[in-house]
């Protein structure tokens, strides 16, 4: 484990970036039509469960990485196994989310760039950053939130001005009752992006005021939650719910829809800063605690010389994880929901705290 | 040392590689397009005509430099089975790549749109990186797309910018015209509570010198000139029906699209009499059903001063003005009520009554849905209330015309 600290604070950024990073920009929840925003509010709730079960893990060993407590519980090789399964699920998530960001960039701007230079360039970026350490990650954070909360701010005030919102595209409210809803909150929302926090549980041990975490993990979720309510609300009420579940990127059709009085549109730069600010913070977490868990496993003394070998992989791996957007986009939103997603978020960490509970009892009653 | 320059040398190679874009494109090889006016010839093939800025006409003649005499706009056209293949073809024509981002006006021309429909059309426009969704769609009235876009104005020298300033002038002075972007209209295409309506343009006068520079040298009004005509009716994405006049207004009022409107009625059998002009309005549109049969109620309130008087009338009076609000909220009634019989002739729900149901009774929508641009709209039972408020009268209270009456 890295010698390295983060405030109470830089946690909260982290999580927040983390979580509203790619998922502002795709078109999520629409299953439910006009009811996302309901679903996303309904999955924030499940996420708040998931982050306790980690919190609770955490509190359980407080100075060890989840890679270590997990042989702990279950008993040395099963527990290898199950960190080694851990890693290659964090390392997949950041091949993915990197070729999300890679597709993005081609789709709406960049039509005749390789695939490869913008998704390598990209990573070389990414790479400088973890061979710095967790600290730099955090500190970058702080400094980029301000400038993402800043452009959200602001592009919510030029959205509402220019008078494009139509509320009425909200209504009706629970067409079809509440079990679409449900369904994709459970298939979808509760997942993309609340269970994926799962990543902290590799973070927490950074943590140094370690009581305030739980607060300042539920308050992180919760804001990103919010934000995510109100930018899927203003994109159904903006665009329709047709067109949103239509386009690939719906944030980026409804910024193009400001017009304020012919001088003030075309605020594409809007998504694009988002893309990227977000798109980095998500990659570079991901990145970062597989490369954490493999030193930790593996027992490297220096976890910085990982960085670039496990560059290459995820390089490689995120070209090859699908011959077209399509194909990436059903695999990450539907296919691997409830066959990876599940039991790496939800299964898992429940049955280790369990475990980890009886276990302890076990342990006070000697 | 060594270390030092070799980064120095890594940052100068980086910034000189990375800092440009793949497909960079250089301002003197792209054709900014305003424009793109599509029509269908014979061979049954799509026509693309696309006007091009041409920017050292363009600038401002007034500050010197270089406002020349040409022409400010080019015209090119090309023809392709689809719209894709047609902005293709046209390569070997321009010398310059097409370059889409401001393009703003797209004209469909009315032959097309009536015989093949607009659905087929409209995919590239919105699937294009380049192209803006929110751009203006008109329908070429009484004329080819190609010529409207082939006419040269004075005064805004791209004719685009000139058709897109007299549409919304026109809306927020009139109120008759409601514009609409490519999204609006795909999204009604799409939905089946609500038809699209799409404003009309017109090539009047001489054709011929449409495309001539002269035509903008006049002081009088120039010999070919664009002028805002109707709404376009669409039923199934095809054209099925022109609004005019006070119809047009009638449906812009239940769609809630009045900015400002006039409305002149009759005061003592003079008619017409007075002019009363709305400053703001509110409609709203609500869906219910009574005794399993689905209605209709349509809410308006609108607010306004008195612009114009032509007979004698005492404004002092808060009874006579009570009056005339009373004949201002009937006169807005008729329209309303004329507009929502026309689009129940044309049995197309241009009205977005649909969605009002949609939205108030979902279950209810699932039943009516199958049939309902050909069944129940044209049957259904709409209740129109208007109420009108006169607030204020102008500089004058009693019209100079009361004291000629005293005196005769």
């Amino acid at each position: 484990m890295e010698k390295a600290k983060i405030s109470a604070y830089q946690l909260f950024v982290l999580i927040v970036l983390f979580e509203v990073g790619s998922t502002l920009l795709i078109p999520l929840a629409l299953d439910a039509k006009q009811d996302a925003w309901l679903t996303i509010l309904l999955g924030m709730v499940g996420g708040f469960f998931l982050f306790l079960v980690n919190f609770r893990l955490f509190h359980y060993y407080p100075d060890i990485l989840p890679t270590e407590y997990m042989q702990k519980i279950v008993g040395k090789s099963f527990g290898k196994f199950l960190a080694f399964l851990y890693i290659l699920y964090f390392m997949y998530m950041a091949a993915k989310v990197v070729r999300d960001f890679g597709e993005m960039l081609i789709t709406s701007t960049y039509p005749q760039t390789p695939l490869f230079i913008i998704i390598a360039l990209f990573l070389v970026v990414i790479i400088y950053t973890i061979r710095k350490g967790i600290e730099v990650v955090a500190r970058t954070g702080e400094l980029l939130f301000l400038i993402l909360l800043l452009l959200g701010i602001s592009g919510t005030i030029l959205i509402a001005i220019s008078g494009i919102v139509d509320l009425k595209n909200l209504l009706p409210v629970l067409e079809e009752g509440i079990m679409p809803v449900l369904k994709t909150t459970f298939t979808q929302t509760l997942y993309i992006p609340f269970g994926e926090a799962v990543v902290f549980s590799m973070i927490l041990p950074y943590l140094n005021q370690s009581k305030k975490g739980k607060r300042i993990g539920v308050y992180a979720l919760g804001f990103s939650g919010l934000a995510l309510t109100l930018v899927v609300a203003i994109n159904i009420s903006v665009l329709g719910v047709n067109l949103t579940a239509r386009s690939q990127f719906p944030l980026l059709s409804t910024i193009q829809t400001i017009q304020i009085d012919e001088f003030l549109e075309r605020l594409d730069v809007y998504f694009m800063l988002t893309l990227i600010l977000g798109g980095f913070f998500k990659i570079s977490l991901y990145f970062y605690v597989a490369v954490a868990g493999i030193a930790n496993l593996f027992n490297f003394k220096e976890p910085s010389r990982l960085v670039y070998p496990m560059g290459i992989v995820i390089l490689i791996l995120s070209i090859t994880i699908a011959s077209n957007y399509a194909e990436h986009i059903s695999e990450g939103t539907r296919f691997i929901s409830l066959r990876i997603f599940l039991p790496f978020q939800v299964i898992i960490p429940v049955s280790l705290l369990i475990i980890a509970f009886f276990k302890h009892r076990k342990k006070r009653g000697k | 040392m060594k270390r030092k320059w070799f980064f120095l040398f890594l940052i100068l190679t980086s910034t000189s590689l990375i800092s440009g874009c793949w497909n960079a494109r250089e301002l003197p090889d792209l054709a900014i397009v305003s424009a793109l006016g599509i029509d269908k010839n014979e061979d049954g093939k799509y026509v693309g005509t696309f006007q091009i800025i041409n920017p050292s006409y363009v600038t401002g003649g007034l500050q010197g430099g270089g406002g020349g005499q040409g022409p400010p706009v080019t015209v090119y056209s090309s023809t392709g089975d689809n719209i894709y293949e047609l902005t293709r073809r046209l390569s070997t024509k321009s010398s310059r790549t097409l370059y889409y981002a401001h393009t703003n006006l797209l004209v469909i021309s009315e032959d097309l749109a009536k015989k093949d429909g607009i659905t087929n059309i409209l995919d590239a426009f919105e699937r294009d990186y380049e192209f803006r969704t929110t751009a203006m769609i008109v329908i070429a009235h009484r004329s080819k797309a190609e010529d409207i876009i082939k006419t040269l104005t004075p005064l805004d020298k791209v004719s685009a910018v000139k058709v897109i300033k007299t549409l919304k002038n026109a809306e927020s002075l009139l109120g008759e015209e409601p514009t609409v972007t490519l999204q609006e209209v795909i999204r009604y295409l799409v939905s089946p509570g609500k038809e699209p309506l799409i404003s009309g343009i017109t090539l009047i006068g001489k054709k011929k010198n449409a495309n001539k520079v002269a035509n903008t040298q006049e002081s009088s009004t120039p010999q070919a000139r664009l002028e805002s005509d109707g709404i376009a009716v669409f039923k199934d994405g095809k054209l099925v029906d022109w609004l005019h006049g006070k119809t047009a207004r009638g449906t812009a009022w239940v769609l809630n699209r009045i900015k400002s409107t006039i409305v002149n009625i009759s005061w003592e059998r003079e008619k017409p009499a007075i002019e009363y002009t709305v400053m703001r309005q509110k409609t709203k549109v609500s869906a219910h059903t009574k005794k399993g049969q689905p209605q209709i109620s349509i809410h308006i309130h609108a607010e306004g001063d008195i612009g114009e008087v032509s007979v004698p009338v005492n404004l002092n009076d808060p009874h006579v003005l009570r009056k005339i609000e009373i004949e201002v909220a009937k006169t807005i009634k008729k329209d309303v009520n004329d507009a929502i019989h026309r689009a129940q002739e044309n049995k197309t729900d241009i009205l977005g009554f649909g969605e009002a149901f949609h939205r108030s009774d979902p279950k209810e929508w699932n039943k009516l849905k199958t049939n309902w641009n050909d069944v129940t709209f044209p049957k259904l039972e709409v209740n129109v209330t208007v109420e009108a408020f006169v607030r204020r009268s102008g500089l004058r209270n009693k019209s100079y015309l009361s004291e000629l009456k005293n005196k005769r």
